[in-house]
């Protein structure tokens, strides 16, 4: 089976099938069955034949490139191997890298792209433009593909969660099947709002929300990744906003598209950065015919910003260095334009020259922190995570998919795809900017009481946890962490909808008990509470999240090691591991255990029906297994090691914004030392917070309402969510108003002023010019200049000639502007 | 005399037709023929007329739905000037009656074209002058078409001035309670414009000299007809280049190979100490930008269009706005390419002024149709950067791709808005009409009451929020990417109004359509679109998604020729304006563009 081109099959049409669902709902939902039954089938088998063809491609994958394990070669000894695959010249612009000596384990060449360097082999992986948006001068912009073991993960893993979700929103909305009474929507009448249900709407939204979100995944450029990106913001509106009747919910649904499109805003300064001194936007290279037809390699950004000639060492780029010495640049073209070809070798020539100077770095930095603020925006990251929250509005099966899977997934999603490209300032600063929304999210999740905010605040703060490891330089750790959120968030999601669904409220406060009343639901939600803490037996096996968190945690230490004066990055790590567990635990605690606290809610508690309890059990299933490695080497951390990109892995250091900046080679991590010590330490912290929650929800040892009276002022920050939300309607919305208001105002009090001006004294000269034609010129013509101000306001004067005086008007005023400027001008030519 | 043209020249009739089949019925309609009172009968003529018009259009420009190209007809794909038809109007001034088609008006006309029949259709709640209205619709129409298809300036000019006072009445007599207002500021800007232009149009045809160019050029430029006979075109060419005297010309094409060429008269020759080419290029390019409009000459637009009835807005968005952009593309740049890389800053400082200034006008509008009006100042102004963006120079080594995507943005940028813009005001006209108030605040709830139209509405306005599968996105980022490579700061800052854009747009949205009840008054006349409305909506919604989706459709056209047209400047820059030896002689501001684009 040739695997170029059935993947990009398969996957493609994976990719097309919610887009179709979309299509027949859009125009034909309401015929669907009685009120639109039949929509959610129709998406649901959609979804489904997604996820049968995104296994069919990941068979073919694994048949192909058989998943082993990773020995890391050089880890065992300790020593950073030095197999001289770092390419010539590969230190002249100061970055350095040890080339990744474990890495050539994979022994896979490239099978879609030609030959690589030497003794750094590629990552299998296929690329290819399906379609052309548009084309000229060596530009393009397409829709095409961009295939590795990572796409096909998460064609799996975006596939399986939404089935699941599908299915589960099948029994969910069932409210929406007949005319719905919103008790949160009163109106002016003093009356509830009744309305007609909209269940084929809420489907038709889903699965363009999954069409878009596999979108991003399949992407082979950017411009498709950010075309994508701006359709799963607008999907998510749709589904935010889904209650569009409540003003909370369409003021959330705006909320989270225009800070999604804040984030967006430097994405775009990204793009541009690339695209305007490298002229491609492809992850890969592609061939193209040139005039003459003949084929040429032309290369991606990956092979740009890693060149193979150098070993995938991290260099800048020519077309950047070119791009910041252009004042040189222009210097050496205009001595020498008679013979642009000679131009050309000159400037080719001090290329290497500028680059050794640092010339372009800037660039690269900035495209690298652009690309990352739009994974700012969608995966919510500090300053811009308020939007997320606030999505609670939607239905719950919508925070399941856009918290787990979809659109947050996009941001760490990117990272990971784009991460060759990024230096080590760029990852620093991801990994700041990853360790403090965790820490932010984390403490505010702890004094929640509405159970999806905490669920909501988990999220951000999980997500802090993905970018973090990226940055410090877990790649692989990163994006297992993204993998294994996903399942057991959608499954924390999807328990949290059912006890929703039960006792038709959020607030904890009110619940209590449920463990006799809900058990499956209980259950499953306690499986999904150990994966997030990272819960397993140290050493042996655990759930899911025990593998992917304590491999962020270890390489945050070996971080923390080689950077001394950047080991704060560590204990944030580890002191939000120690938040997760309170706040998850206290979350399972005031819900499942105790004693009921309202008794309209306890009597009302009821267990979900089988269509939504069955996607919870394949979910929590999954959040157990995900982590596992099979004998053999089987598994998804394999699975990802086997798509990391070419060059990456290794020591990068870099003396440029942040001087001694060292991101610690990935397989170091998983040596003895640092891997025992971070295992402890996650198990330590993780058992701090079970006991401490339990202490104070479940023995009530401690009374909650006494730490929070001891801590007031503390509890009263977290509680009021740190101010992010008033501080930015200050800094940013109301500012942001008053210059709007400045705007339109300059227009009436400015210029119109100046215009108004200007009429009024046409007008008073019009009134002369009108005198003199009248008393002088004696009847002419009848009031020429009075025209510009009177003429035909009316249609009676328009009759009445008017419109011939003003042809006349308009004529003469041509003819004699004609003569004017004939002669001026001539005069002036002649002087 | 035309019928033995039209042997040589098959677009005669076609185009001539086309161009002039509006105002004829025009003509016959101001006679007095149909008698008052049968109102209907005027609108169905006039609505015939203009799809009369849009299928002759089609006809010309896209052979291939009529079963293959004949002679006349337009081919997509080719970068030069095609269908053309020359004839002598005013010899004594060398004006020619010059008509062409290319990719950059080609696709304007069609636009033009269509947007006459829907707006056309969507006058029908109009009840006042029926006869006058459409008498007045229709002479716009052929002003319209003929500054699309003019190739001789005089009679682009002349087409110009045609425009301007149908527009004036059918503001001033059909519009709202301030359309005396209104009618008077447009044709106040608008005239000053014109003034200007006629001035520069007068010092570049008095600088002219025709025979400078080569033979070659004078039949690429349609001096001599390339249609004549081998013998008769040598003898043509040979008596202009022996001409004792220097013959002047209004030839637009004529007029760019002289400006283009090496010892370009527009370059030498100055007037009160500026060269003729920058000082045409700055009278041309105010006259332009009112009719776009940028900031600060815009304050005639939310006027004209709160006050103008929908289907006049429908134009004055659609296809008044482009008139600007199209004359700045095909006369400011190719004529006078040293006035454009002296002002390149101008042209894109005005385009970001204006998209960031609009976008932030619009967010504080509560009148909904003054916002959909500042939201085209913020999309046009898009327009005028992608315009501008002359990053062709010698820091970037002439590479003239990234220019020509800006101006292939732009290109779709108008078309895009042409449609998106029209559809806004019809949808909120559709509003109007039925509760007579455009005041934002007292919407909402309208997607229960309107689910179709709101569906319709919302797709509309998404394709001018820019989002992607809808036309408002391949120009906008286009333009954008485009412009880091002339001005860093300014590419920062046209990225920047995405947010705004979002802000205004979404909110809208939500005061209007979204929500749980209806707040203004006559809530009961909310009805569902009628089937003339929905006959309306659906193209520009359909539309607006085709050009999304399949941008090539616009591309194969436009793309030739803007590329030919760039491509053309980049040389100039390199062979003509870098290699003259003293480029500080030239004005002060001369070398801004080449240095400015560094950071």
């Amino acid at each position: 089976m040739d695997a170029s081109s059935t993947l990009p099959f398969l996957l493609g049409l994976a990719w097309l099938a919610p887009l179709v669902s979309f299509a027949a709902i859009l125009f034909y939902g309401p015929r669907m069955g009685p009120h639109g039954r039949d929509a959610a089938r129709l998406a649901t088998a959609a979804i489904a034949t997604s996820l049968v063809l995104s296994l069919l491609a990941a068979g073919v994958w694994v048949s192909n490139h058989p998943v082993v394990a990773v020995s890391h070669g050089g880890a065992d000894h300790g020593a950073v191997g030095d197999d001289g695959a770092a390419g010539p010249g590969g230190a002249a612009d100061g970055h350095q890298e040890a080339a990744a000596a474990g890495e050539s384990a994979h022994g896979h060449a490239d099978d879609g792209h030609g030959a690589g360097g030497h003794g750094a082999p590629l990552p299998p992986s296929y690329s290819g433009d399906w379609y052309t948006l548009y084309e000229a001068g060596g530009l393009t912009l397409s829709i095409g593909w961009w295939i590795d073991a990572l796409t096909v993960l998460m064609f799996v893993v975006v596939t399986l969660i939404a089935t699941c979700i599908h299915v589960y929103a099948s029994g969910y909305m069932h409210d929406e099947l007949h005319d719905v009474t919103d008790h949160e929507v009163t109106l002016a009448d003093g009356h509830h709002l009744h309305r007609p249900g909209r269940f084929p709407r809420f489907f038709q939204a889903l699965s363009l929300f999954c069409f878009s979100m596999l979108g991003i995944v399949i992407a082979g450029n950017l411009a498709m990744v950010f075309i994508f990106w701006e359709l799963v913001g607008i999907c998510s509106w749709f589904l935010i906003g889904f209650y569009f009747e409540r003003h909370s919910a369409s003021t959330a649904a705006n909320k989270a598209f225009i800070v999604n499109r804040v984030g967006d805003f430097g994405m775009l300064i990204g793009l541009m950065a690339l695209w305007g001194a490298l002229g491609t936007l492809h992850f890969g290279d592609r061939v193209v015919a040139d005039d003459l037809g003949t084929p040429v390699n032309r290369q991606g950004l990956f092979s740009l910003v890693r060149p193979p000639a150098r070993g995938h060492a991290l260099t800048v780029p020519d077309g950047m260095v070119a791009a910041e010495a252009a004042a040189d640049v222009a210097a050496i073209v205009r001595t020498g334009a008679a013979d642009p070809a000679a131009a050309a070798t000159a400037v080719a020539a001090n290329v290497e020259g500028w680059r050794s100077r640092g010339l372009g770095r800037w660039l690269l930095f900035v495209a690298g922190v652009g690309i990352f603020c739009g994974c700012v925006g969608k995966s919510a990251q500090f300053p811009l995570f308020v939007w997320l929250p606030d999505a609670m509005e939607g239905p719950t099966p919508v925070s399941a998919l856009v918290h787990s899977a979809t659109m947050v997934a996009a941001g760490v999603y990117l990272v990971g795809r784009f991460y060759p490209v990024l230096t080590p300032d760029v990852l620093f600063v991801i990994a700041v900017i990853g360790a403090i929304t965790l820490f932010i999210a984390a403490t505010i999740a702890l004094v929640a009481n509405d159970i999806k905010r905490v669920l909501a605040y988990s999220t951000v703060s999980q997500l802090g946890y993905m970018m973090l490891a990226l940055g410090v330089g877990g790649w692989a750790a990163g994006l297992f962490h993204l993998v294994t959120h996903a399942f057991f968030k959608s499954l924390l999601f999807l328990c949290s909808g059912s006890v929703i669904h039960a006792c038709h409220t959020n607030d904890m406060r009110r619940m209590g008990g449920l463990l006799r009343t809900m058990p499956a639901t209980a259950w499953t939600m306690l499986v999904g509470c150990l994966a997030i803490i990272g819960a397993g037996i140290p050493f042996v096996i655990g759930t899911s999240g025990y593998y992917s968190k304590d491999a962020i945690l270890a390489q945050a230490l070996s971080f923390a090691n080689a950077n001394p004066g950047r080991g704060w990055l560590f204990l944030a790590v580890a002191g939000g591991a120690f938040l997760t567990a309170f706040y998850m635990f206290r979350l399972w605690f005031m819900t499942f255990l105790g004693s009921p606290r309202d008794h309209h809610v306890a009597e009302h508690a009821h267990e979900s029906p089988d269509v939504m309890v069955r996607p919870l059990l394949v979910l929590a299933v999954l959040a157990v297994v995900a982590g596992w490695t099979l004998p053999g080497g089987f598994g998804i951390a394999n699975l990802i090691e086997q798509a990391r990109p070419a060059g990456t892995g290794g020591i990068e250091s870099s003396g440029y914004l942040f001087p001694g900046l060292t991101i610690p080679a990935e397989h170091e991590s998983h040596v003895g030392a640092v891997h025992v010590t971070a295992t402890l330490t996650a198990f330590a912290t993780a058992t701090a917070g079970v006991l401490l929650a339990a202490a104070m929800y479940w023995w009530k040892i401690l009374s909650p309402g006494l730490v929070a009276g001891l801590f007031r002022p503390v509890y009263t920050f977290l509680a009021n969510r740190w101010y992010v939300d008033e501080l930015y309607d200050a800094v940013f919305v109301k500012p942001v108003l008053a210059l709007a208001g400045l705007a339109s105002g300059a227009d009436r009090r400015i210029i119109d002023r100046i215009i108004d001006g200007v009429a009024w004294s046409a007008r008073r000269i019009a009134g002369i010019d009108a005198w003199i034609d009248r008393w002088v010129v004696d009847g002419l013509v009848d009031a020429t200049a009075d025209v510009t101000w009177n003429a035909g306001l009316e249609l009676k004067k328009l009759q009445t000639g008017r419109l011939r005086q003003y042809v006349l008007f308009i004529a003469l005023g041509t003819v004699a502007l004609f003569v004017l400027v004939s002669f001026l001008y001539r005069t002036a030519l002649a002087g | 005399m035309p019928d033995a043209a039209a042997a040589v020249q098959p677009a005669f009739w076609p185009l001539t037709l086309m161009l002039f089949l509006p105002a004829l019925v025009a003509a016959f309609l101001s006679l007095p023929i149909i008698p008052r009172g049968r109102d209907e009968t005027v609108r169905w003529i006039a609505l015939g007329t203009t799809a009369v018009v849009f299928l002759l259009s089609a006809w010309i420009c896209l052979p291939w739905l009529f079963g293959g190209r004949g002679p006349g007809q337009f081919e997509s794909g080719l970068a030069r000037m095609q269908s053309v038809v020359k004839l002598p109007w005013i010899p004594a001034f060398n004006i020619e009656y010059l008509l062409g088609l290319d990719g950059i008006s080609m696709p304007l006309v069609l636009l033009t074209t269509f947007l006459s029949v829907l707006a056309a259709a969507a006058s029908w709640p109009i009840t006042k002058h029926v006869k006058a209205y459409f008498v007045l619709f229709l002479l716009l129409e052929t002003g319209m078409l003929g500054v699309f298809l003019g190739l001789d300036f005089f009679l682009f000019y002349v087409f110009w001035e045609v425009m301007l006072l149908p527009m004036y009445f059918l503001i001033g007599i059909w519009g709202g309670p301030r359309r005396e207002y209104a009618a008077i500021k447009f044709f106040l800007y608008t005239l000053l414009g014109s003034v200007l232009m006629l001035i520069a149009i007068l010092m570049l045809y008095f600088t002219s000299d025709v025979r400078t160019l080569s033979p070659e050029k004078l039949l690429a430029a349609h001096v001599v007809s390339p249609d004549l006979e081998p013998a008769a075109r040598i003898a043509a060419v040979e008596k202009i280049r022996s001409a004792p005297a220097p013959i002047h010309t209004f030839n637009i094409l004529a007029l760019a190979e002289i400006g283009q060429s090496p010892d370009s008269p527009f370059a030498t020759a100055r007037v009160w100490g500026w060269s003729v080419e920058t000082l045409a290029f700055l009278l041309l390019l105010i006259g332009f930008v009112i009719k776009v409009p940028v900031v600060p000459v815009h304050t005639w637009l939310p006027d004209a269009h709160v006050e103008a009835p929908t289907p006049i807005s429908m134009i004055l968005a659609g296809v008044l706005l482009k008139l600007g952009g199209y004359g700045i593309l095909r006369i400011c740049y190719p004529i006078c390419p040293g006035g454009g890389l002296s002002l390149a800053w101008l042209v894109c400082g005005l385009g970001v002024v204006s998209m960031v200034y609009g976008a932030f006008a619009a967010l504080a509008q509560k009148d909904f149709k003054r916002m959909v009006a500042y939201s085209s100042v913020s999309h046009m102004g898009y327009v005028m950067l992608g315009l501008g963006v002359w990053s062709a120079v010698a820091g970037t080594q002439y590479a003239w791709d990234a220019w020509a995507q800006g101006v292939n943005g732009a290109m779709f940028q108008m078309l895009a808005h042409g449609i998106s813009s029209a559809g806004m005001f019809f949808m909120v006209g559709v509003l109007y009409d039925r509760v007579h108030h455009r005041n934002l605040e007292e919407f909402g709830g309208i997607f229960a009451r309107m689910p179709v139209y709101a569906g319709l509405a919302v797709t509309i306005f998404f394709a001018g929020l820019g989002l992607p599968g809808l036309c408002g996105f391949i120009g906008e980022v286009l333009v954008t990417l485009s412009s880091w490579k002339y001005s860093q700061a300014l590419a920062v800052c046209s990225a920047f109004t995405v947010i705004i854009t979002a802000a205004y747009i979404l909110w809208a949205i939500q005061r209007v359509y979204l929500g749980a009840e209806y707040k203004g008054p006559h809530g009961d006349h909310l009805e569902p679109l009628s089937q003339r409305e929905l006959a309306i909506a659906v193209p520009l919604v359909l539309l607006a998604i085709v050009f999304g989706v399949a941008p090539q459709s616009i591309f194969r056209t436009v793309t030739p020729t803007v590329n030919r047209q760039v491509e053309a400047l980049a040389t100039w820059t390199r062979q003509v304006h870098d290699a003259r030896p003293a480029l500080s002689a030239r004005g002060p501001v001369a070398d801004v563009a080449s240095t400015g684009a560094q950071p």
